[in-house]
């Protein structure tokens, strides 16, 4: 049985394609999210990866900000769960979830048996998110992936506000002025997003072991920042960006089944 | 008539205070603006309507230069409705004093919405002892003379007695229509918000009449199909869009401590020297909300307990943003819902949200843990 899952986010699409509800078959990634064509594309992409067509998957579960809007899936569910049953599947000793999207931040705590005890989500708010991230990649000129290089480089870094996006891009535009290395900005802005982070994850409660997932989870400037604010360590789950999508497809093989 | 066509007739009320305001002015009717802890009583035993504003779902423009950007949406919405007519024709608006936010709309609406009188109502931080009975009869009776004032109405305290009688019985059938909700899942979250809401835009002994009826009709309809059950918590949550989330994930609403839904009918008014005096004595009595002081906390322990005499499956904290009275509390309740083994969330809502999409995300996935 082939079931398929697909996150649909704020700036990306992910598709994931299981067999049997634990064998990944294929993944695929467009950088376009809801409200665009990315949904589309990543859903044909998969396919392709796959060898399969669209009548050979049995069953399909959209996730993520425009799960309601997509018509091709069976069945739709909130991205945490999705995510816990992502995270749960490629790591089963994970106790704390730590995501952070394009557009929001949640932290999940898990049982062990992989069902969710308790979540929180950030405000609608830019701060400590991946968009945040993008707002001051771009501020610098230079691509998201670049970030992690820079921070980890760091002797000193320079505070920079946790509040709000606005303020905080306004505070680098002045650190630039004053010709503050770029390493110390750079882990200055991760810190900022490790700091907003850490407070929403201690109001769910951390229970080890941590684990990160979504885009920004790539960012080991971040998840350094992140582990020292929380005083634990973080790991990043294999295939991080995808957990929204795989947990989507073992939600639809459980429904089929 | 069906259950189903009386909740329509509450729909429409809710849905259009702007009728039921003309409606009683073309009547040659006064009305008077009230909300939280308001003594309505006493304003309608002098004949006018007191008119429930808890704000509306609007965006925030002409208000905003007045107020700092985080500041209660509720507050704001209600000095914006001042702003662009929205009350227009009304006589006076009365607001408590019983949170720091609503502390300070008065100066803002003397100077905003001159057309409408604002009456401050200030009640006293200990309002159990004498004194604190005493010092809001006071304000009672500063309230009852600048109403005067402002209706050319006057007050009679034996005529309160009446009154008192009509908000008594109001409050009990509201606390049966309540516990019959908790029977009847066909109930939807938008059709009991509709209830509670339309009582704020009727005469009281209208909208008694109108539940009597409903309440009457449910006794004769078998429950419907069982849903998830919840207890909500907060101070509004008559948003449609909010209440929209609760009927997709087929929730059932089996009871609230929400101050516009079921909080401000717990009490009722007792007999006293005078009727003045039986409303101090009311005030004093109340108990169990976020903006009445209370070193005891009982109200974080309630809510659990009512949520498991009620069988609920779960809490739901609806908290509206920038709410200082309710954001200290709702740590402490999700603690005591944890140790009770109910599982519990906070959600926030403003009363400027066009989008509930991250509440959907939260109510889907606490849906899905119950």
């Amino acid at each position: 049985m082939y079931t398929l899952g697909i996150d649909i986010g704020s700036t990306t699409s992910k598709c994931v394609i299981l067999k049997d509800g634990s064998e990944i078959i294929a993944m695929s990634l467009v950088q376009a999210g809801t409200g665009t064509d990315g949904p589309s594309r990543a859903y044909a992409e998969v396919l392709t990866k796959a060898g399969l067509t669209k009548e050979q998957i049995d069953y399909t579960v959209a996730t993520g900000y425009g799960r309601n809007t997509y018509a091709e899936a069976d069945a739709e569910m909130s991205e945490l769960s999705c995510h816990a049953k992502g995270v749960h599947f490629m790591n089963p000793e994970c106790r704390t979830i730590i995501d952070i999207g394009g557009q929001d931040a949640k932290v999940i705590q898990l049982s062990e048996r992989g069902t969710i005890a308790n979540f929180v989500m950030n405000d609608k708010c830019a701060a400590g998110t991946g968009r945040f991230l993008d707002v001051m990649a771009g501020l610098l000129q230079m691509p998201v992936s670049d970030l992690e290089n820079y921070a980890l480089r760091a002797e000193e870094p320079v505070k920079i506000s946790s509040t709000c996006t606005v303020f905080a891009e306004s505070e680098v535009i002045s650190q630039l002025s004053k010709n503050v290395d770029l390493s110390n900005l750079v882990a200055g802005i991760c810190n900022s997003v490790a700091s907003r982070t850490a407070a929403l994850a201690k109001r769910a409660g951390i229970k080890d072991v941590v684990c990160m997932s979504g885009g920004v989870a790539q960012n080991g400037g971040v998840r350094e920042a992140l582990a020292k604010e929380l005083g634990t360590p973080v790991l990043e789950v294999k295939y991080a960006q995808y957990m929204g999508a795989l947990g989507a497809a073992i939600a639809a093989f459980e429904k089929n089944n | 008539m069906s259950t189903a066509q009386i909740l329509e007739k509450f729909h429409a009320v809710a849905s259009n205070p702007a009728a039921q305001k003309k409606k009683y002015l073309d009547a040659g009717k006064k009305i008077v603006l009230v909300t939280y802890y308001t003594p309505e009583e006493l304003i309608h035993s002098m004949g006018a309507v007191p008119f429930t504003t808890y704000g509306g779902d609007i965006q925030v423009n002409d208000a905003k230069q007045y107020f700092p950007a985080f500041i209660c949406s509720i507050l704001q919405t209600m000095l914006e409705q001042g702003m662009n007519g929205t009350y227009e024709g009304c006589s006076a608006i009365v607001i408590p004093s019983l949170c720091d936010s609503l502390k300070c709309i008065g100066q803002n609406w003397k100077y905003a919405v001159p057309s409408i009188p604002f009456i401050p109502m200030t009640y006293p931080q200990n309002r159990k002892p004498d004194f604190g009975k005493e010092f809001t009869k006071a304000g009672y009776e500063r309230v009852i003379s600048e109403v005067e004032a402002a209706t050319g109405l006057s007050y009679d305290d034996e005529k309160a007695a009446e009154s008192i009688r009509i908000y008594n019985e109001h409050n009990a059938l509201m606390r049966e229509f309540s516990s019959l909700c908790a029977e009847h899942p066909e109930i939807t979250a938008q059709q009991r918000s509709d209830v509670f809401k339309s009582a704020g835009f009727m005469l009281k002994e209208e909208h008694s009449e109108m539940v009597r009826e409903l309440i009457a009709s449910l006794k004769q309809d078998a429950p419907g199909k069982a849903k998830k059950r919840i207890y909500i918590s907060g101070i509004l949550a008559d948003a449609p869009g909010l209440n929209e989330i609760f009927d997709d994930m087929n929730l059932q609403i089996v009871g609230d401590d929400v101050f516009a839904f079921e909080r401000q009918y717990r009490t009722d008014c007792k007999t006293s020297t005078t009727n003045v005096d039986a409303l101090a004595e009311k005030f004093s009595a109340m108990d169990y909300c976020s903006l009445l002081y209370d070193v005891d906390k009982k109200r974080v322990k309630m809510i659990p307990a009512e949520a498991k005499r009620l069988h609920a499956d779960g809490v739901i904290l609806v908290l509206t943003k920038f709410c200082d009275p309710e954001e200290f509390d709702n740590p402490m309740i999700k603690n005591a819902c944890d140790e009770a083994g109910i599982p519990c969330i906070v959600i926030e809502i403003d009363r400027q949200m066009q989008n509930y999409e991250q509440a959907r995300t939260m109510i889907e996935t606490f849906s899905d843990i119950l």
